[in-house]
């Protein structure tokens, strides 16, 4: 048992890469990370609006609380947003994927780096999403399900669209779900 | 195909009804629902209970209502509910306002489990419910049909079963079991393999009581209870507060008192605990005809099972610490649970719990449903120390902290000394849980083992592994260390702290496995 910690640990030395195996990891278009912070501010400016129009419309008694700490909300909303834009633009990069003859992998996460990786020949069905923004900036998600369960699908986010159909055709035309139906 | 002689008699042309004491079925099954409802308004009834005191004659008239109500329900859902049976599919027509169509054929149809309720045991009826592996909660509930007739079309939806997977998978014939079924198909032996006898029953009450959590579900009405007992025990002359008092009593006196009311209320839950374990696994049988499990059990509803053996994800082998003190085993064969959420333990037809065995009729089982098995002799790997030291920074040190400064400030320094005590004990069993880990593959299986002072033991065959996942946070990373995550259509498993060479090179030889055998999961 010691042996064999001691064992990793020297293999750990010599390649120090956390992937080995799997390569060529292909990163996603850079206007995928565009679009989610875009997607980001949006969401903060119809909150912003929302919450300005309850609060200055004169039909309805304002909460005392909202009237007072209007700003602060604001403010504090604001550097969340802002927080999390930065996290989402260093942290986006990291999300790559990779195909494989028989299996599709896709990692993410710069803090708790994370790789999913899903045999073809275990894929039960393949979906497309496509939000507005998504459509705005020509990206799809590929989701694809196997019997693992709904909290298992495997997806990949953020990709061109003609890149997410040729992954997709690939993946119903492939021999492997083919067989598996 | 082969099914030929048994359609014969099954085919039935016309949408039929089913036998008329199915209107009990109905009616008792709605009951079932309003009380598993009616227990958020039990607060509601007890407020009016004054009302009812003074008033009880309309209160028997809303209650009248009420029974005539559901059985006149009863009744309309008994006409409403009309089904159809061709050589390969079931439809069901059932509703009365909302109406509902289900077309269900065979070939999708997971397991077949028959029911018997008490009252149908006269007539020898039976309730056929067929699961499906589909994502949606589809289930048909044939529910009263006689005995001899359920039975011909459970045999006639697993002989489609069989067909159908043997028609798919025409490269599974190599495997051992397979071919074997495939010889078997027509003789229809049945093998016993397990049989649980009354004290197994008694020991597995013991062993799975809850008895800890319902304590701690009842900690906010301590005062109500003791309110009520003690006003009882006042009205039949009992003065106990004898017992309990500090200045007349001596401590140990007190202590006793005490371990009294403690250990009655243990035996009494232990008690209920064993009384369910027998109700419901009364008479217990495991067997196995044609490659397809089939559990028996009950007391009053008796129930029976079907599960096909291919059918099987994981198998577990689970103890808790009493368990191990008394060395029994509860085996779980679980089965694809995408569909059925876990309603009812014990019922829950996504798996079959074998209860309280003994360790070695465990590994009986185990290798008879995973052949060329080795858990017998595998040799574990542990997982690394660095899980404990990050248990510690995570939740265990801070926990402590925090509590070990609201006990300085608020209370005396006994308080203080509480709080290390227990952080010690968790500590141990940060420990313990640490000891517990371990992983292990050989050609076909992987094994894991964890647990704190019970140990769990999970065995699945790699090839029916749906997708892996490779996870490490930034100080595992420069440790060398991730997480393996294994996602089996039965639910995932995973292994912390694992040497990220190792995880790489389990993950990928799982991949190359599953891609290789090209074998079904179901």
């Amino acid at each position: 048992m010691v042996n064999k910690m001691e064992f990793e640990n020297n293999v750990l030395v010599s390649d120090q890469l956390p992937d080995p195996s799997i390569i060529n990891f292909e990163s996603l278009p850079p206007r995928y990370r565009t679009s989610v912070i875009l997607s980001t501010v949006a969401s903060f400016l119809m909150f912003t609006v929302v919450m300005s129009v309850y609060r200055l419309q004169p039909f309805f008694p304002v909460p005392p609380l909202l009237e007072e700490f209007y700003l602060a909300i604001l403010l504090i909303l604001f550097g969340l947003t802002c927080l999390v834009c930065c996290v989402q633009f260093i942290t986006l990069p990291y999300k790559r994927y990779c195909l494989r003859e028989h299996d599709l992998h896709f990692a993410s996460g710069l803090v708790f780096r994370k790789i999913v990786s899903q045999p073809i020949l275990r894929i039960q069905h393949v979906e497309l999403k496509r939000g507005p923004i998504e459509r705005l900036f020509n990206l799809a998600t590929l989701q694809v399900f196997s019997a693992g369960g709904a909290s298992h699908t495997f997806e990949i986010p953020g990709l061109n669209k003609e890149t997410a159909d040729r992954i997709r055709y690939f993946l119903l035309t492939h021999k492997d779900t083919l067989q598996n139906g | 195909m082969d099914k030929v002689p048994q359609e014969g008699e099954i085919q039935e042309l016309d949408w039929q009804r089913l036998a008329p004491i199915a209107i009990l079925y109905f009616a008792a099954s709605n009951v079932k629902k309003l009380i598993s409802n009616l227990i958020y308004l039990i607060p509601a009834f007890a407020i009016s209970y004054s009302s009812i005191k003074d008033s009880p004659i309309t209160w028997l008239v809303i209650l009248a209502v009420v029974l005539g109500f559901f059985v006149v329900n009863a009744a309309l859902e008994y006409l409403f509910f009309t089904f159809k049976l061709s050589s390969n599919n079931i439809e069901i027509r059932s509703g009365i306002i909302a109406k509902k169509y289900l077309n269900l054929p065979f070939s999708r149809i997971q397991n077949v489990t028959l029911e018997q309720p008490l009252y149908y045991r006269l007539h020898d009826l039976v309730c056929v419910i067929l699961d499906t592996a589909g994502s949606s909660q589809q289930e048909a509930k044939i529910v009263a049909l006689p005995h001899a007739f359920a039975k011909q079309l459970k045999q006639q939806v697993l002989a489609e079963k069989n067909s159908q997977s043997s028609n798919i998978t025409g490269t599974r014939h190599n495997d051992n079991n397979e071919s074997h079924l495939n010889l078997e198909q027509d003789q229809e032996q049945e093998v016993l393999l397990n049989q649980r006898s009354l004290s197994d029953l008694i020991i597995h009450g013991f062993t799975n009581n809850r008895v800890w959590i319902i304590i701690g579900f009842l900690a906010p009405l301590y005062d109500d209870i003791a309110r009520y007992i003690s006003s009882h025990l006042d009205s039949l002359g009992v003065e106990y507060q004898r017992y309990f008092d500090t200045q007349a009593q001596a401590l140990w006196q007190l202590g006793l008192a005490f371990f009294a009311i403690v250990a009655g209320i243990f035996l009494l839950v232990t008690l209920v605990s064993i009384i369910g374990s027998i109700v419901i696994f009364y008479d217990f049988t495991l067997s196995k005809i044609n490659g397809r499990y089939v559990r028996r059990s009950g007391l009053f509803t008796k129930q029976e099972t079907t599960m096909r053996l291919s059918r099987i994800q994981v198998i577990a082998l689970k103890q808790d610490w009493l368990d191990v003190l008394l060395k029994r085993v509860n085996l779980e064969l679980k089965q694809s649970n995408s569909g059925t959420q876990a309603e009812n333990q014990a019922q829950n037809s996504s798996k079959i719990l074998v209860p309280s065995i003994r360790p070695d009729q465990a590994l009986a089982l185990l290798e008879d449903a995973f052949a060329i098995n080795a858990l017998r002799k595998v040799h574990f790997n542990a997982i690394s120390r660095r899980f404990i030291t990050r248990q510690c920074l995570v939740w265990l040190m801070p926990l402590t902290a925090i509590a070990a400064t609201v006990a300085f400030n608020h209370f005396s320094l006994n308080a203080l000394w509480l709080v290390v005590a227990v952080s010690l004990l968790l500590f141990i069993a940060v420990c313990c849980c640490w000891k517990r880990w371990g992983y292990a593959k050989d050609k076909d299986y992987i094994y894991i083992r964890k647990g704190i002072f019970g140990v769990d033991y999970y065995c699945f065959p790699i090839y029916k592994v749906q997708q892996t996942q490779y996870v490490q946070s930034y100080f595992m990373r420069r440790n060398g260390l991730a997480n393996m995550h294994f996602v089996l259509a039965s639910g995932s498993l995973s292994v912390p702290f694992v040497a990220q060479t190792t995880a790489n090179i389990w993950l990928n030889e799982t991949l190359s496995h599953v891609s290789e055998q090209r074998r079904s999961w179901m």
